[in-house]
């Protein structure tokens, strides 16, 4: 008798406690799951995608960038000039308010645009500190002048976010980085560190009230917990499903999986060091000869790539449609290499990071492999981002695998970045791990960057870019990844994802 | 009543082990920032990714990293004895609070974990000891073999797979929802709290459980077969007396031993379980910032880890000579 009542008791209190599974979510609020959690509310303390991605919802920048094309369009300055080469002039926008009641005026502006360069909380540094000066004309009309002409300098600002000069100066530095205060379409609601992120609807946004009022995002690192998580119904909506979960979750019923070619592309750096055999342009040809895309893309890739030529991807400024991949032939690897002497192949290292890309350390094994098959002997030294990437900055890399995409949509800063001479003076070349240098290209990207004509600067841009693809092989491009995401099919969710890959929830609708 | 030679006795030791405490943590402070910091530079990622060389620079200046190391330690070891541990360099706020506003998930997710490895490990430790040689009771002695060898991200997944996606009864992931007590978030006072608690508490005391199981087990075979268990059973007495009063409770006190200590273990170990199921405890923070290369964090965690070890290893002991009055500490 007291078993049976025991029995029925546990019985009891299961079915309580189980009971209630699976909420109902109310018409106009969504659930996301990231990859990726936010790591501080500060809109210019960390310039990595995922945050600015959820910081574009909170704040607006002098600009935006719209829908799936990312093109640049008016938010905050309604319109600006560009007199000449070092002189930005804003017309802002009237009427704007801040989450906490204070109107937007051009002293925001000034303030947000100082506080970039100060490395306390900010990372934005280099932007910062490639102001001149910022004068207040009137109140809706801000002059910025750069010290060097910036070409790209509007085409970034989509990333620049204006805070609040009043609430900024008069919080703690810890309660800025906590709660964000700007004129987004969303007002932050709550942040419990590695919980969630829960926002509501800014009903009195300049563009009109977003069609969802509540978004509650919620980061899950670990790729097979995000995936229960999405076939258990417990979040509407997720990005960075991992190739390898692919398959399963296009074969789920009630899963919608949205691709889109991503704007990042891997390639490999490979220098010009005098002495070593790569400085000869037959190797470097032979090393991209010997790589079988194709098969990486297939095998490694699980299909979720498009191989890529050159470094920019087609929005880019300077994407040059003309470059072709040379085709994988090792039979001519082998004949490049031993006109260059290296019949017997030399050595080499290949770095890369294990952590940072799709599939990163498993195709610079593969890369590896196709080497050893004409004779090249690379070793394989694979680490996490945060070692790896210090090294490159430090110059002192011979081989090494690296993605890009460029936020500002030009060609110019990325290849200053990336194939230029490093020059420690000028600032340029910091990420040209591997001691790349061609004079020519230097010269003429250093050009570029005092071209008032666009058009023209555009047309150098793209020589420049076959002048490092193919007359010099700077680099061998390998694929441009595929972003996807996966959407509950029966909750009516609209969703474009974007080329930058951010979640900016106003253009995300429900029925 | 304890004896006053006891307690001088166990005074001296106390100390001996405080000092000895400090050693270590300052011992696990050096290690941690040699291994940590010649591991890579964090001014890079701080500086942005558009940074010049200069830009770098700066940032190293502003946060201290352009000393030489031993600089660093010393200035570091001067201020964590203030109770400032640094900035993190990932979220640029106050390392020790971003820990300890952490710490209460993860320590409720390693009572709750205690709780169901002592509640289970010791019941079925009893049970299985009783009649060791039934299939049943094999069954589970082999399963709790398997239980010891079976790595924690692999029950997560399979019990996440299981009841979450399968079965549909319990979340996959996350707290739910918690209330705030003062500084403590809690999530033991809402269903859906009590609900998230459950597959994680699980997994990770899934190890303990099988630990304690078996140490029951071989503390209560030992003991069945003495004299005075012999006795009780003649006098009569009903089993349960026999089993619950009389062997188990001399079974318990390297039982108790075992739990205390890992205690401390469950707390510094966590982290596997609160990666797989999205748990917002400390050990989450450690791994993202071990990714991130974040020292400030990193060091003060297992600086924290280490002092809640200490302090667990000290209490049992204490606890022991209580308890034991055999034990001398001399």
């Amino acid at each position: 008798m007291k078993k049976v009542f025991l029995l029925s008791f546990i019985a009891a209190f299961m079915v309580a406690l189980f009971g209630f599974g699976g909420q109902a979510m109310a018409a106009s609020s969504i659930v996301v799951a990231v990859d990726s959690p936010p790591r501080m509310m500060n809109p210019h303390g960390d310039d990595s995608d995922a945050n600015l991605s959820v910081m574009a919802n909170f704040f607006d920048g002098l600009m935006q960038r719209k829908g799936s094309d990312g093109i640049l369009a008016p938010a905050l300055a309604m319109r600006y000039e560009h007199p000449d080469l070092l002189t930005w002039k804003f017309y802002l926008r009237k009427g704007v308010k801040f989450h906490n009641g204070n109107p937007f005026t051009a002293e925001d502006v000034k303030f947000s645009f100082e506080r970039l360069s100060d490395p306390k909380v900010s990372e934005f540094i280099n932007t910062g500190k490639s102001i001149a000066s910022i004068d207040i004309i009137d109140e809706y009309t801000v002059v910025i002048k750069t010290k060097t002409p910036i070409p790209w300098f509007a085409n970034n600002l989509h990333q620049v976010y204006i805070m609040d000069k009043e609430s900024t100066e008069s919080r703690s530095v810890g309660a800025v980085q906590q709660v964000p205060i700007g004129t987004g379409a969303y007002k932050f609601v709550e942040w419990i560190k590695g919980s969630y992120v829960k926002m509501e609807a800014n009903e009195g946004y300049w563009e009109g009230a977003p069609p969802i009022k509540k978004v509650e995002l919620k980061p899950i690192k670990e790729p097979s917990t995000r995936f229960a998580a999405l076939v258990s119904g417990q979040v509407d909506f997720t990005s960075g499903v991992p190739v390898e979960l692919y398959e399963k979750v296009v074969k789920n019923p009630k899963l919608q999986v949205i691709n889109r070619p991503a704007r990042r592309s891997i390639f490999l750096a490979l220098g010009s060091k005098p002495g070593s055999a790569w400085e000869d342009i037959r190797v470097r040809k032979a090393m991209y000869m010997a790589i079988n895309e194709d098969e990486i893309i297939e095998k490694i890739m699980r299909g979720h790539a498009a191989p890529a030529a050159q470094i920019p991807d087609p929005p880019t400024i300077g994407y040059n449609a003309s470059i072709k991949r040379l085709a994988y032939n090792p039979e001519e690897a082998k004949r490049l290499l031993k006109e260059a002497g290296y019949e017997n192949g030399f050595d080499i290292t290949l770095t890369g990071p294990n952590d940072r890309y799709v599939q990163d350390e498993k195709i610079a094994e593969a890369v590896v492999k196709y080497l050893a098959k004409v004779g090249i002997k690379a070793r394989l030294d694979v680490k996490p981002k945060a070692v790896f990437f210090p090294e490159v900055f430090e110059g002192k890399l011979e081989f090494y695998l690296i993605g890009w995409f460029d936020g500002t949509f030009d060609m110019g800063r990325t290849y200053f970045k990336l194939i230029h001479t490093r020059d420690k003076e000028k600032g340029f070349g910091a990420l040209n791990g591997a001691k790349f240098s061609n004079p020519d290209i230097d010269t003429l990207l250093e050009a570029t960057a005092s071209m008032v004509d666009q058009e023209k600067r555009k047309g150098v841009l793209q020589y420049i870019n076959k002048l490092a693809m193919v007359g010099s092989i700077a680099c061998i491009p390998l694929h441009y990844q595929q972003d996807i995401y996966a959407i509950q099919k029966d909750r009516g969710i609209k969703f474009q994802p974007r080329p930058d890959r951010w979640l900016v929830f106003k253009e995300i609708s429900k029925q | 009543m304890l004896r006053p030679c006891l307690i001088y006795s166990m005074f001296t030791y106390i100390v001996r082990r405080l000092m000895q405490g400090i050693v270590v943590l300052l011992a696990v402070s050096l290690i941690c920032f040699i291994v940590f910091r010649s591991a890579g530079d964090p001014a890079v990622s701080m500086a942005g990714q558009y940074a010049t060389f200069q830009d770098i620079e700066e940032v190293r200046k502003v946060f201290g990293l352009d000393k030489p190391y031993y600089i660093q330690y010393i200035r570091f070891i001067a201020n964590a004895l203030q109770g400032n541990f640094g900035l993190s360099f990932v979220n640029r706020v106050p390392a020790l609070p971003l820990i300890l506003e952490r710490l209460p998930a993860t320590v409720e997710l390693a009572t709750c974990a205690i709780f169901i490895s002592v509640v289970f490990g010791v019941g079925l430790g009893v049970l299985v000891s009783l009649k060791p040689y039934l299939v049943r009771n094999r069954i589970i002695m082999a399963g709790s073999l398997f239980n010891i060898s079976m790595p924690t991200f692999l029950t997560g997944i399979l019990v996440i797979m299981v009841f979450a996606v399968y079965l549909k009864i319990l979340p996959p992931f996350g707290r739910g929802e918690t209330v705030t007590i003062g500084f403590w978030r809690t999530g033991f006072l809402t269903w859906s709290g009590i609900k998230h608690l459950i597959l994680p508490a699980f997994t990770l005391g899934m190890y303990q459980l099988a630990v304690l199981l078996r140490l029951t087990r071989a503390g209560m075979r030992e003991v069945l077969t003495e004299e005075y268990i012999k006795t009780a059973w003649a006098k009569g007495l009903p089993p349960r007396k026999v089993i619950f009063k009389h062997a188990l409770r001399n079974v318990l006190i390297p039982v108790v031993t075992m739990t205390g200590l890992q205690f401390g273990e469950l707390i510094a170990f966590s982290f596997v379980t609160e990666l797989i199921f999205q748990w917002p405890g400390a050990g989450n923070l450690l791994l993202i910032s071990i990714f991130e290369q974040d020292q400030p964090v990193i060091v003060t965690y297992v600086m924290l880890v280490a002092l809640v070890i200490l302090t667990i290893n000290i209490i049992v002991d204490i606890l022991y000579a209580i308890l034991n009055p055999k034990i001398r500490y001399e």
